[in-house]
C-alpha cells in the first residue's frame, strides 16, 4: 500500500488554499491499482444511485402515450418539456391549476425558522449535556431519544389539542413549533455526540479563563461546530422541506407547503395519473435541498475543526 | 457569590426548552397514547375504558404480527447495509478524489427526493416484466429472474433496497463530517510511521468515530421504526399483507379505519423494544460517566 | 372637500359591500387531478353565481383529506364543508354531534323522492339529513378492449359468470393477458364485490355485506363465490401485485389485456388516450340484464357551527350542489353520473347513459361494501380477501375468518 495515498495534514487556511493544495496533490498522484479500484467502486455506486433519477428524467420528457406503451429505460421518441412547464405552473392541485410553485414561498417561510431554531436549541442542548451535565439532563435526553422512535402521526392528536388551547392552531407559529418539537431529538443527538469528541481540556481551559456558559458557547464551541452544523442543516432542511403530514395538519390553509401541492399532483384516488408531470414536479420540489447539498461542499473541508482544537 | 450561583443555574435555564418538549411533548403524548390504548376510541378519542382488550385484539391480528416480523427482518438488513455502504462511501470519498462535490451530491440526492415519487420509480424498476428484470434479460442473461417484489416472502427485501438507496447518502455525509473532524496530526504521525492507509482507517480512525457511528445507528433506528412512506409508495403493504410494517398498521387504523384505540395500542407496543434497547445503553453510559 | 366626501362615500360603499358579501365557504375536498379539478370548478362557479365566495382547500387522497377535516374539527377551526364518501365514515362525527343537518333543504327539494334509496339510507341518520350527495360512481364495470376481443374470437359480451370464464380462457389462448388487475387491497375487494354481486346475486350480496348474516356467510353459495373469486387469479399476469389501477387500464387501452374490472373512473383514462366507447373499448355494467349495480358516491358534510354567516354559506352550498344543472356540469367532467334520478342524460356518453338508466330501476342499485360496513369491518374484510387472493388459504378457512371478522 502506498503511503502517499494517505492525505497529508492541512494547515487551517482558506478554502482557496486548500483547493490549490489538492490540485498540486492530484498532479503528484500515480495511478495505482488501489486508486483505480477506488474510482471503479465510486463510479459503480454512482450508477446505482443515479438509476432512479435517470428513469425519472426520461419519464418526465415523454408524452403519456409513450409512457403507457412501457419501457421505462427507453429514451423518449418525441421529447417534450411540456410536463415541466405544467408541473411548475399549470397542473391542477385542486380547483386551482397553477402548478407546484404556489407553495414555494410558503415552504421557504416554514423552513427557515424551522431550521434555525432547532439547530440553535440542539446546539445549546448538546453543549449543556456534554460539558455541564446538569442533574437529570440525561433522563430528559433519554426521553427525547425514545420519543424520536415514535411515528409522528401518533402525536398529532395531543398536539392539535394543545395548539388549539393556545389559540394558534393552523398558523405559521404552530407549524414552526411542531417542527421544533420533532426536530429537537435528532438535533440534540447530533451536537451532543459531536461535542463528545471535543477534548474536555479545551472546555476546562476556557472556564479557567473566566468564561461563563454563554460566552464559552458563543466564542469557543459554535465556531468549531461548522461541520456538524452543516450536517444538521442538511437533515433539518430536508426533513422540513419534504414534510407533508405535519404541514398539512398544522400550517393552516394559507401556509400550505410545496409538498402538499406535490402530493395533490401525484396522489389521486380516481383521477387519471400523469406520470410525466409527477416526475417533473418531484424533481422541481427537490431542487432546494439539492442546492443546499451541492453548495455546502466548502464546509466539508478538512482542518477547520481540527485546527481550532489544538489552539 | 451571585455570579457562581448564576453560573450554576444557567445550564438548567438553557435546558428549559428541552425539558418542556421532553416532558410535556413526548412524555405527555406517550402517557396519553397509553391511556387511549386502554379505551374504545374510534374516530375520536373517547373516555370509555375497556382495559387491555385492544392489546388482545392486536396480538390476535395476523397483519400486526406479520408487521412486527417484517420490521425485525427489515431493520437488521437496513441498518447493516446503510452503515456499511455509507461508511465505505465516506472513506473512499475522503481520499481526495476528483469531482468530490459532484459525487457527494450524487450520493445525497436520493435523500432530497420525496419518496412518494421515487417509491413508484422503484416499483417500476423492480417490477417483473418491465424494469431491471427484463433489462438484464435483454442484455442476454436469459435465465435471470428478479421478481422479489411480487413474492410474499421476498417483498420486504425490495423495500430494503429502495430505503438503503435513500439513506446511505446521509450516513456517508455524517461519517464524512466525522472523518473530516479527525485531528490531522494523526495522519501526519501515521504517515511518518509508514502505516498503510487502510490500517490507519480500520484500526485508528474508525474506532475514533464511535460517537458518529452511535449517532448514525440511532438515526437509522428511528428510520426503521417510522418506516411508512416507502412501503406505501412501493408495495402498499402487499402483495396481500406481506410487506406490512407497524407504522403503516398504526397509521391505517388511526385515520383510515377510524380505530384510534387499536392504533394507540400498536404505538405502545412498538415503543417497548425501543425502550428495551435504549435502557441498557443509557444505563451503561451513566455508569461510564460516573466512573 | 369634494374629494374627502367622495372618498368617504367609497369607504361606506366598500363597507356595505363587505357586510353584504356572499357567504364564504371553505371546502375541503380531494379532487386534484385534471378532470376532477375541472369538475369541481363547475361547482365553484355555480356557487359564485349564486352569490357566494368559494375558498378551495384541496388535499389529495381521501384518507388525508378526511384526517385533516377531523383534526380541524378537533382543533376548533373546521372548514365550512368537507368531502366524504357515501359510507359510515362520518357516522362517528354525527354521534359526537359535530355536524349540522340540512333538513330544510332536503325537505324543500324532496330528496326522499329524487335520490336513490341506498344513498338516502346513508345520508339520512335518525331522521335527519347530514350530507349532500353530488355524484354516483359505479364500482364494478367490466371494461374490455374490442381489438383484444376480436383477436380472441369473442363475438358477444359475456352475460353470465360461466361465459365470463369462457371468454377469459379464449383470451388466454390468444396469448393476451385475460384480466388486467392491479394487486392492491382495494382492487381485490372490488373484484370480490363483482363476483359476489354477479354470481351470488343481490340477495346474497345484501345478506353478507349489509346484514352480516352468519348463516349466509357459511352457506354453500358463498363458498362458490369465494372459489370463483380465487379462480380469477389464474387469469391475472404475474406482475400485477402493487400495480396502480391506471397502469392496469393502460394494458387494456393498448390491447395487451382483454378486460379490466374497475369503477367508472377508468373511463377517464380511455378518453384521455383518445378512445371512444363502443369503438376501441366497451363497457359492461354487469353480467346479465338484472345484475346488481354497485354504487358509491361523494357527499359534502357540514361541520357544526353556530356562526350565522357560516350557516348561510352551508345552506347555500347544499342548495347549489343539488341543482340539476350543477349536477350535470360536475358529473360530465368527473366521469361519474348525477345522483338525482330525474337528471337529463342526453349530454352523457354511452357508458354513462347505461348507468343512469340502471340507476332509475329500483331493483338494481346496491351500495358498495363501505356503504354498509364500518371502516373497521370493511378493513378487516379487505385484509382477509387480499390474504386469500395472495396466499394458498383454503376456502373453508377464508369463509370462517370472514364470518368472525364480520360478526361484530
Amino acid at each position: 500500500m502506498n503511503p502517499r495515498t494517505i492525505v497529508p495534514p492541512l494547515p487551517p487556511t482558506t478554502a482557496a488554499a486548500h483547493r490549490r493544495e489538492a490540485a498540486a496533490r492530484r498532479a503528484r498522484r500515480r495511478f495505482t491499482p488501489a486508486r483505480i479500484g477506488l474510482y471503479v467502486f465510486l463510479l459503480g455506486a454512482a450508477l446505482f444511485f443515479l438509476l432512479p433519477l435517470y428513469v425519472m428524467i426520461v419519464t418526465s420528457l415523454k408524452s403519456m402515450d409513450e409512457i403507457r406503451q412501457g419501457g421505462i429505460f427507453a429514451l423518449p421518441h418525441a421529447l417534450t418539456v411540456e410536463p415541466w412547464r405544467l408541473a411548475w405552473s399549470g397542473v391542477c392541485t385542486g380547483a386551482a391549476c397553477a402548478g407546484v410553485r404556489t407553495g414555494f414561498w410558503n415552504s421557504v417561510a416554514i423552513t427557515v425558522p424551522s431550521t434555525i431554531l432547532p439547530i440553535l436549541l440542539g446546539a445549546v442542548n448538546g453543549y449543556a449535556l456534554s460539558f455541564w451535565r446538569p442533574r437529570g439532563a440525561n433522563v430528559l435526553f433519554g426521553i427525547l431519544m425514545a420519543g424520536a422512535f415514535v411515528p409522528v402521526q401518533v402525536m398529532i392528536y395531543p398536539l392539535v389539542r394543545v395548539l388549539a388551547l393556545a389559540g394558534i392552531f393552523g398558523s405559521l407559529p404552530a407549524i414552526v413549533l411542531v417542527h421544533l418539537v420533532f426536530g429537537m431529538p435528532v438535533m440534540t443527538l447530533l451536537f451532543r455526540n459531536y461535542y463528545c469528541n471535543v477534548p474536555h481540556e479545551l472546555f476546562q481551559a476556557a472556564r479557567i479563563d473566566g468564561g461563563g456558559f454563554w460566552r464559552i458557547f458563543a466564542q469557543v464551541m459554535l465556531p468549531m461546530s461548522l461541520p456538524v452544523i452543516v450536517v444538521a442543516a442538511i437533515m433539518q432542511v430536508t426533513g422540513v422541506w419534504n414534510d407533508y403530514i405535519l404541514g398539512l395538519v398544522f400550517a393552516g390553509r394559507d401556509n400550505m407547503p410545496m409538498m402538499v401541492q406535490l402530493n395533490n399532483v401525484i396522489n389521486t384516488t380516481t383521477g387519471t395519473r400523469q406520470y410525466n408531470v409527477n416526475m417533473a414536479a418531484t424533481i422541481l420540489t427537490a431542487l432546494v435541498p439539492l442546492a443546499l447539498y451541492f453548495f455546502s461542499g466548502r464546509w466539508f473541508v478538512r482542518g477547520i475543526a481540527a485546527g481550532a482544537v489544538k489552539g | 457569590m451571585a455570579t457562581r450561583s448564576l453560573t450554576r443555574a444557567t445550564p438548567y435555564a438553557a435546558l428549559l426548552p428541552m425539558a418542556v418538549v421532553a416532558v410535556l411533548g413526548y412524555l405527555g403524548a406517550g402517557l396519553w397514547t397509553f391511556y387511549l390504548s386502554l379505551t374504545a376510541s374510534r374516530t375520536f378519542p373517547s373516555a370509555h375504558v375497556i382495559g387491555l382488550a385492544q392489546y388482545h385484539r392486536l396480538f390476535d391480528n395476523e397483519r400486526w404480527m406479520l408487521s412486527l416480523h417484517n420490521l425485525a427482518a427489515y431493520g437488521a438488513l437496513f441498518v447493516l447495509a446503510s452503515l456499511v455502504i455509507g461508511a465505505l462511501l465516506a472513506v473512499f470519498i475522503d481520499q481526495n478524489v476528483t469531482g468530490e462535490g459532484v459525487l457527494r451530491t450524487v450520493f445525497l440526492y436520493p435523500y432530497a427526493m420525496s419518496f412518494v415519487a421515487t417509491g413508484l420509480v422503484w416499483q417500476w424498476l423492480l417490477s417483473p416484466g418491465d424494469g431491471i428484470d427484463s433489462a438484464i434479460r435483454a442484455l442476454g442473461f436469459d435465465g435471470f429472474r428478479f421478481d422479489w417484489i411480487v413474492s410474499q416472502d421476498h417483498v420486504i427485501y425490495t423495500v430494503v433496497i429502495a430505503t438503503v438507496w435513500q439513506a446511505s447518502g446521509l450516513v456517508m455525509a455524517l461519517m464524512l463530517a466525522g472523518l473530516r473532524g479527525v485531528d490531522p496530526e494523526i495522519w501526519k504521525a501515521a504517515r511518518l510511521d509508514g502505516i498503510p492507509a487502510w490500517r490507519v482507517y480500520a484500526q485508528i480512525v474508525l474506532p475514533m468515530l464511535w460517537p458518529t457511528v452511535a449517532t448514525v445507528l440511532l438515526l437509522l433506528g428511528t428510520a426503521v421504526a417510522k418506516l411508512y412512506d416507502a412501503v406505501v409508495a412501493m408495495t402498499q403493504g402487499g402483495p396481500g399483507i406481506a410487506s406490512e410494517v407497524p407504522a403503516k398498521f398504526i397509521m391505517d387504523h388511526l385515520f383510515l379505519r377510524s380505530n384510534v384505540g387499536l392504533a394507540s395500542a400498536g404505538a405502545v407496543v412498538l415503543l417497548v423494544p425501543v425502550l428495551a434497547l435504549l435502557a441498557p445503553y443509557a444505563y451503561a453510559r451513566s455508569r461510564k460517566e460516573a466512573a | 372637500m369634494v374629494g374627502t366626501r367622495r372618498w368617504l362615500l367609497g369607504v361606506c360603499l366598500c363597507a356595505w359591500a363587505a357586510a353584504h358579501a356572499g357567504p364564504r365557504a371553505e371546502v375541503i375536498h380531494w379532487w386534484t387531478s385534471g378532470g376532477e379539478s375541472a369538475a369541481v370548478k363547475q361547482v365553484e362557479q355555480a356557487y359564485r353565481a349564486a352569490g357566494g365566495t368559494w375558498v378551495d382547500t384541496a388535499i389529495a387522497g381521501g384518507d388525508q383529506a378526511r384526517a385533516v377535516t377531523i383534526n380541524r374539527i378537533i382543533g376548533g377551526n373546521p372548514p365550512t364543508a368537507a368531502q366524504f364518501n357515501t359510507s359510515k365514515q362520518f357516522l362517528d362525527i354525527i354521534e359526537e354531534d359535530m355536524l349540522n343537518p340540512v333538513d330544510d333543504i332536503a325537505r324543500r327539494d324532496h330528496w326522499d323522492a329524487v335520490l336513490p334509496a341506498p344513498i338516502v339510507d346513508v345520508i339520512k341518520v335518525r331522521g335527519h339529513w347530514y350530507a349532500v350527495p353530488i355524484n354516483i360512481h359505479m364500482q364494478t364495470w367490466i371494461w374490455y378492449s374490442t381489438s383484444a376481443f376480436a383477436k380472441a374470437g369473442i363475438a358477444r359480451e359475456p352475460a353470465s359468470m360461466d361465459e365470463l370464464f369462457a371468454d377469459l380462457d379464449k383470451l388466454k389462448s390468444a396469448g393476451l393477458i385475460p384480466l388486467a388487475h392491479g394487486g392492491q387491497a382495494w382492487q381485490e375487494i372490488l373484484l370480490f364485490s363483482m363476483v359476489l354481486s354477479n354470481l351470488g346475486g343481490r340477495d346474497l350480496y345484501l345478506k353478507v355485506i349489509r346484514d352480516r348474516d352468519q348463516a349466509a356467510i357459511h352457506s354453500e353459495a358463498f363458498r362458490k363465490v369465494l372459489v370463483a373469486f380465487k379462480r380469477l387469479q389464474g387469469y391475472v399476469d404475474p406482475a400485477a401485485p402493487g400495480r396502480n389501477w391506471n397502469d392496469a387500464t393502460a394494458l387494456v387501452i393498448g390491447g395487451k389485456a382483454g378486460m379490466q374490472i374497475m369503477g367508472d373512473w377508468a373511463k377517464g383514462e380511455f378518453i384521455a388516450a383518445g378512445q371512444t366507447p363502443g369503438r376501441q373499448f366497451g363497457c359492461l355494467p354487469g353480467l346479465g340484464k338484472d345484475s346488481p349495480y354497485l354504487i358509491q358516491g361523494d357527499v359534502f358534510v357540514f361541520p357544526k357551527t353556530d356562526d350565522a354567516a357560516t350557516l348561510r354559506a352551508q345552506k347555500l352550498l347544499a342548495d347549489v350542489v343539488e341543482r340539476p344543472a350543477v349536477q350535470l356540469a360536475f358529473n360530465k367532467l368527473k366521469g361519474s353520473i348525477p345522483v338525482r334520478l330525474d337528471a337529463d342524460d342526453s349530454q352523457f356518453d354511452a357508458c354513462a347513459r347505461k348507468g343512469m338508466a340502471i340507476l332509475r330501476d329500483p331493483r338494481r342499485p346496491v351500495g358498495v361494501a363501505e356503504v354498509y360496513l364500518t371502516p373497521d369491518q370493511n378493513g378487516a374484510l379487505q385484509d382477509l380477501l387480499t390474504a386469500f387472493w395472495n396466499t394458498n388459504m383454503p376456502v373453508e378457512r377464508a369463509q370462517n375468518s370472514i364470518a368472525s371478522a364480520l360478526r361484530y
